[in-house]
């Protein structure tokens, strides 16, 4: 855009983000260094072990919302619509996650042990591989049956008629679950091996830091399931399809592409990548609700934004890059923790007017933004 | 087309107009038969509210009933409905529970008040329940004489305006956070200690009360922020405060929080620190989602409840109506059952039965009559309203944690 | 009687089976079964159950309903009727298996409560119409039945003679229209849209006096949603602004009301008009401010942005950091109330302010949109680079819709906070933005009229639905999408949807770079 203003030069007089951009990010710029410098060099009020429990916790939560940024991203990238009510697609997971281990827990395994064991402590593994297997599904088919219902009746409309549906396609899922589960705040029922809060140890400056095995397994999974993801979208004939209905759908129908049907399947995997997010979800933070998804879903749509929506790297890297900013954030600059999301919006809104298109982004053609 | 549309319209206007029903209807009925209403309509300031025979005495409330904070609100009507089911009938008419969602905003206060307002039977409010909604409804009230009771309003500013009609069941702050902050000084023995709050109006206040007690009294406050609330992982700032080494956490604000930030504390180096809630965080969920995580914890409440035989009847009808147990959805059930019965046993007192067989209820005499409540043994407590309009300032009591029970320690 | 209709009937079945059980688990049931009964006279309390004949009508509509959508549009009387059966059998069997479940937690007296909250014994009991193991086969015969009858009635209804007789009484209403407009004198016919604007004016001068302070509020809501829309249009409509932060700037106009014109926390009594003034200024700078750093964004990013900013603008009035300058969580109180000619104003004072208000903002509006603003904005909607080349400053003018856009929302939020006498951070959430984008794209992008119907649908039905109680978002979010589906273009879409049919041409001499010299300092 900016090369084509130069061409009539004589009518772009004024050229004000020229001159604004510059003093903006040099006020933010200079705040942070400012904060930092305070912080980390004047003050030197945190030692080591504070920086590695904000690290890790910043790394699993970063790890959620790059899954569930996945989805906005995928969905974005082929139908150019964000999938507003991805939440509550997580939230549903979530809660089928729960269930999972509601019912694993009840069931009593015959002869192991004395008192009899449960379902879900005597084989933790697979109880969890259950349980990522039911809430991936469930979100699904949950992801497929929004696309159905909301959106593809509004196929061909312009692009702010879909996110109307699905804000309403939000509103009728967060409330039916709270009319389904009550409004109550529930706890997931971990495995015994795998309990919130217990985990491998580290001793840094004699102080304890706890590595959960629950985050361990959030970061873990949720970087396996990137990579795959990566994989199936560059190397497998649904991956190619996808990304040939992504850059042109009348060409890909052309060619043989049921474009309807990979849109399908792209929701279906955005959702049970949403499921995933939300058992891990569940398994870590260890509570689940009806607006559960509300606030990760937020995050992660900013996520996707940040690193380029429609650009696969791009949501790992804004949902890594925003965990981090909101777990470092508050105590690196000195500020209070209730200002943590001021902070995250701020740097994004930062980077986004130096990288108009996020931080992994192509300059995207006119008819896709 | 164009045509058509200005039809739409005008049918659209048509539609509107034979909606709006007719005001509010004046009290009739002057036969010299049994008490006669006009002379103590009258003289009432706010007239009579008149239950025609076939009409229910209704009681509003207006909580948030969807989105985040839902909970709250259908834990409130919950109890409300128990509190009316248990109320019975007076004089042949029946009590019946409108409760609305006023989403816990301002706009939302403003909007069910004005329906209440616009009916004629209802008679009093046993709400509104977030601070932000009463503000907004309140002066609504005030001009109609609609008493209101709410059990967990708690901004201290809602009893500084003067207003005649609003009361309230909850602990303010002020009375709680020094209490606490002295107990945590002198008999906890305890020297440096953070504040954290929910950035909402009532643990906020708490929150800063106790602070500037507690730096008063010559301890150290090594840290008084806000959280976000509604979050599920409070890793980050514990982390951050546990270097700072403090004796205790003192948090002011609700169980949702409450028992994240406990879950929390043992992975983010603040195993050896002691959770000092307040009475947002005291009930039975906060014990059965911190389980171990919870033993050792501190919490609050106005005064000993009372273990009566109407608290155990309270919490089996409710387990038996709803299948929760009450204080599962927010530690609000017995508050909202006490105002609503309040509500229910005042209009008992000062309505009558008119010459023409409707029930008369004063609302001037019901605004004094809620105001003037003395020494109410309700479920949650023994209540007596003040001139401000705040029911309930006694000290409070604080419990430990120890083996899954609160035990008292004062 | 071939495979496809066993196909559709059974699909169909399935899908209305599965949709009941849903209804079941949220207790809808009752809650339709109550509507019924009230619709038909018998008044049902809060928390109690409405009579069992009431649910069986609930069934048979839904049932008929089944049947009628398993009838596919060809195939002969009996095939129709074929399908209706077999959508009601599905329907029927399905619910039946529910019902089995139902009935065997009813007789183990199971308590699921603890999972599904509203499948209380109460409830299953009148699903299972009070007579529990009959109840089953009830159900099935009964939605078999209204399945067959559902068919029959789509048979009747979509058969020829019916589409005649609508298409005949469509004719006659036209032409009685038609000879309406025709006996109308030359002068009403010419002047017919101004009377009309007439009779409107007369009908909401008269309105709020008569219909009572609950709709007076709900009115006024609409309307402040009606301004709100406006200034959201102008940034989204005309110059193709993706905003969703409009929150903020509301918040300006409110807080500046409020600290301007209360007793706590700085004890200014400005008075209200001064300070709506300050308000529409302060939501000026907001835009400007807003917008400065992110001219160059486009499209979603521009929208993820505005959102950050509305988030950012709400945590810091709730948080701690402003509190001595916000009231923090606690809001201001106690908002003075604006005085005309000496007169205190109550609701109906408020009504007919919004409606000025809403009045001088409609006019704004299309002054602007028919002026060279208006129509600059909307050439860098349609293409931002043929705009900048053909002399539009595409910049300054982006600048100017937010500006203008936050100029209305300042407006709305003035009126807004002193009307509740209360303002705190809770009535700027990121809701308020999604529902005023919602109101501008569910009534038609660009419309005015579309605008406040928008505004009707989407701050009047929620109190319309209030007698859903807690099902009433649930139906509204359900409502939202149907209407999407329904009307994607929206209520009342814009003549003008884009400047392909009329307003090229004039954009062009509007716009052209000669004749831009001289103007350009405008």
């Amino acid at each position: 855009m900016d090369a084509n203003q130069s061409s009539p030069p004589k009518l772009t007089r004024r050229n004000y983000s020229k001159i604004i951009r510059p003093i903006f990010g040099i006020l933010v710029l200079g705040y942070i260094l400012w904060r930092l410098y305070l912080v980390l060099i004047v003050e030197q009020a945190y030692s080591a072990e504070v920086w590695v429990r904000l690290l890790i916790s910043g790394l699993i939560i970063g790890g959620v919302y790059a899954l569930i940024a996945i989805g906005y991203t995928l969905v974005y990238g082929i139908l150019f619509m964000i999938n507003f009510a991805h939440g509550e697609v997580m939230m549903i997971g979530t809660f089928a996650g729960y269930f999972l281990f509601e019912i694993t827990k009840g069931i009593n395994v015959a002869g192991a042990g004395n008192p009899p064991l449960s379902f879900s402590d005597a084989y933790p593994f697979l109880s969890v591989i259950l349980a990522f297997l039911v809430g991936m599904t469930v979100s699904a088919t949950a992801g497929y049956f929004l696309e159905k219902i909301a959106y593809r009746p509004l196929r061909g409309a312009p692009r702010l008629i879909p996110l109307i549906s699905a804000i309403g396609a939000s509103f009728f899922l967060q409330n039916a679950a709270q009319l389904l589960f009550s409004p109550q705040v529930r706890d997931y029922a971990n495995p015994q091996a795998i309990a919130r809060g217990s985990g491998w140890n580290l001793m840094i400056n004699e102080s304890r830091i706890v590595i959960t095995y629950t985050g361990v397994l959030t970061f873990v999974l949720s970087i396996l399931l990137m990579i795959g993801l990566y994989v199936m979208v560059q190397k497998t004939k649904l991956g190619k399809a996808m990304r040939a209905v992504a850059s042109d759908k009348k060409t890909a129908a052309l060619m043989g592409i049921d474009v309807d049907a990979i849109i399908s399947r792209t929701f279906i995997i955005s959702g049970a990548l949403a499921g995933a997010a939300g058992v891990m979800w569940g398994l870590h933070n260890g509570l689940v609700h009806f607006y559960v998804g509300f606030l990760p879903g937020i995050k992660a749509f900013t996520a996707a934004v940040l690193g380029g929506i429609g650009n696969i790297p791009g949501a790992m890297l804004g949902g890594m890059f925003l965990g981090l900013v909101e777990s470092l954030g508050p105590t690196a600059l000195g500020i209070s923790f209730q200002l943590k999301d001021v902070i995250a919006f701020l740097i994004m809104i930062v980077i986004l007017v130096f990288r108009p298109s996020g931080l992994l982004g192509e300059v995207l053609s006119e008819e896709k933004v | 087309m164009k045509l058509s549309r200005l039809f739409i319209l005008a049918v659209i206007f048509v539609m509107i107009l034979s909606a709006c029903g007719p005001a509010a209807e004046a009290p009739e009925a002057e036969e010299p038969v049994g008490v006669d209403p006009t002379e103590i309509c009258e003289n009432d300031d706010f007239g009579c509210a008149v239950i025609a025979p076939g009409q229910t005495i209704k009681i509003g409330m207006g909580s948030p009933m969807t989105g985040g904070n839902a909970a709250f609100g259908i834990d409130a009507e919950q109890a409300g409905m128990i509190a009316v089911a248990d109320a019975g009938e007076h004089e042949g008419f029946q009590f019946e529970l409108i409760a609305e969602d006023d989403g816990g905003t301002p706009e939302g206060g403003a909007a069910v008040a004005n329906k209440f307002a616009a009916d004629p039977t209802v008679v009093g409010v046993a709400g509104h329940l977030f601070s932000g909604a009463t503000f907004a409804a309140m002066p609504i009230y005030e001009e109609l004489g609609i008493p209101m009771l709410s059990p967990s309003a708690t901004n201290p500013d809602l009893t500084r305006q003067g207003s005649r009609v609003f009361n309230r069941v909850p602990f303010t702050d002020e009375a709680q956070g020094q209490a606490a902050a002295e107990y945590m000084f002198n008999d906890l023995g305890f020297r440096k200690v953070a504040f954290l709050h929910d950035g909402q109006d009532y643990g906020k206040g708490l929150a800063e009360i106790a602070a500037a007690t507690f730096e008063s009294l010559g301890g150290e406050v090594v840290e008084l922020m806000g959280i976000t609330p509604g979050e599920a992982d409070y890793s980050p700032v514990l982390s951050t405060i546990a270097a700072q080494s403090p004796d205790a956490l003192y948090f002011g604000g609700y169980t949702q929080e409450g028992v994240v930030l406990t879950n929390n504390m043992p992975t983010s180096g603040m195993e050896y620190v002691v959770f000092f809630g307040c009475d947002g965080t005291f009930g039975v969920d906060y014990l059965a989602r911190t389980g171990a995580n919870g033993e050792g914890t501190y919490h609050a409440t106005p005064r000993t409840p009372p273990e009566t035989p109407e608290k155990d009847g309270f919490d089996a009808a409710y387990q038996e109506r709803w299948g929760q147990a009450p204080g599962e959805l927010s530690p609000f059930s017995w508050n909202s059952y006490d105002t609503t019965t309040m509500l229910i046993k005042m209009v008992k007192e000062v309505s009558f039965v008119g010459t023409d067989g409707s029930l008369y209820i004063p609302r001037g005499a019901l605004v004094d009559a809620v105001r003037n409540l003395t020494s109410y043994v309700g479920i949650s407590g023994t209540y007596t309203c003040f001139p401000d309009g705040d029911c309930n300032i006694e000290g409070p009591t604080f419990w430990i944690v120890e083996n899954g029970d609160f035990v008292a320690v004062n | 009687m071939n495979k496809e209709t066993i196909r559709t009937g059974s699909q169909k079945g399935l899908l209305f089976g599965i949709v009941m059980i849903f209804l079941v688990l949220i207790n809808f049931h009752i809650m339709a079964a109550t509507m019924i009964s009230k619709v038909l006279g018998t008044n049902v309390l809060r928390g109690a159950f409405p009579e069992v004949r009431f649910m069986i009508i609930f069934l048979v509509i839904f049932g008929m309903w089944a049947g009628w959508s398993a009838v596919r549009r060809e195939g002969s009387t009996t095939n129709k009727l074929f399908e209706g059966l077999i959508g009601g059998m599905t329907t029927g069997l399905v619910v039946a298996l529910f019902g089995l479940i139902l009935f065997f937690l009813l007789e183990t007296q199971t308590d699921v409560r603890r999972y599904l909250t509203a499948l209380s014994f109460a409830s299953i009991d009148i699903f299972l119409l009070g007579l529990r193991g009959m109840g089953i086969l009830t159900l099935f015969g009964l939605f078999t039945l209204t399945g067959v009858l559902g068919g029959a009635l789509a048979v009747g209804l979509r058969s020829q003679a019916v589409a005649n007789f609508i298409k005949k009484i469509k004719t006659s209403i036209r032409n009685l229209r038609q000879r309406i407009t025709d006996s109308l004198p030359d002068n009403v016919k010419k002047y017919g849209k101004y009377i009309f604007y007439l009779l409107l004016l007369v009908l909401l001068l008269l309105l709020p006096a008569r219909w009572g302070s609950y709709n007076n509020f709900v009115f006024g809501m609409v309307g402040i949603y009606v301004i709100l829309g406006i200034g959201l249009n102008i940034m989204l409509g005309l110059s193709g602004q993706f905003m969703i932060g409009i929150a903020a700037l509301f918040a300006m106009g409110a807080y500046s009301v409020a600290l301007l014109n209360s007793p706590f926390p700085h004890g200014l009594m400005w008075g209200f008009w001064p300070s709506l003034a300050v308000g529409v200024v302060m939501a000026v700078i907001g835009g400007l401010l807003l917008g400065l750093p992110i001219m160059r964004l486009r499209g979603d990013y521009l929208g993820i942005v505005t959102l950050g900013f509305g988030e950012i603008i709400r945590i810091l009035l709730n948080s701690d950091l402003l509190t001595d300058l916000t009231g923090g969580p606690r809001g201001i109180q106690n908002i003075q109330q604006p005085t005309f000619l000496g007169m205190p104003f109550n609701d109906v004072s408020y009504a007919y302010l919004i409606i000025i208000a809403m009045a001088v903002s409609i006019f704004l509006y299309y002054r602007i949109e028919n002026s060279r603003t208006g129509r600059a904005w909307l050439s860098i909607k349609e293409d931002a680079l043929v705009s900048q080349a053909t002399g539009v400053d595409v910049q300054k003018y982006k600048l100017l819709a937010l500006c203008v856009g936050a100029a209305f929302a300042g407006l709305a939020g003035g009126i807004f906070a002193a009307r509740n006498q209360f303002t705190g951070p809770n009535d700027h959430t990121l809701m308020v933005s999604i529902n005023v984008l919602s109101v501008v794209i569910v009534g038609g992008i660009n419309s005015i009229p579309g605008i406040i119907l928008g505004s009707f649908a989407l701050r009047g039905l929620p109190e319309l639905l209030r007698e859903l109680e807690t099902y009433r978002l649930l139906v509204f979010g359900a409502l939202l999408v149907f209407m999407m589906i329904v009307r994607p273009e929206g209520l009342w879409p814009a003549s003008r949807p884009d400047l392909e049919e009329k307003g090229n041409t004039g954009l062009k001499e509007d716009l052209d770079p000669e004749e831009n010299e001289g103007r350009s300092d405008d």
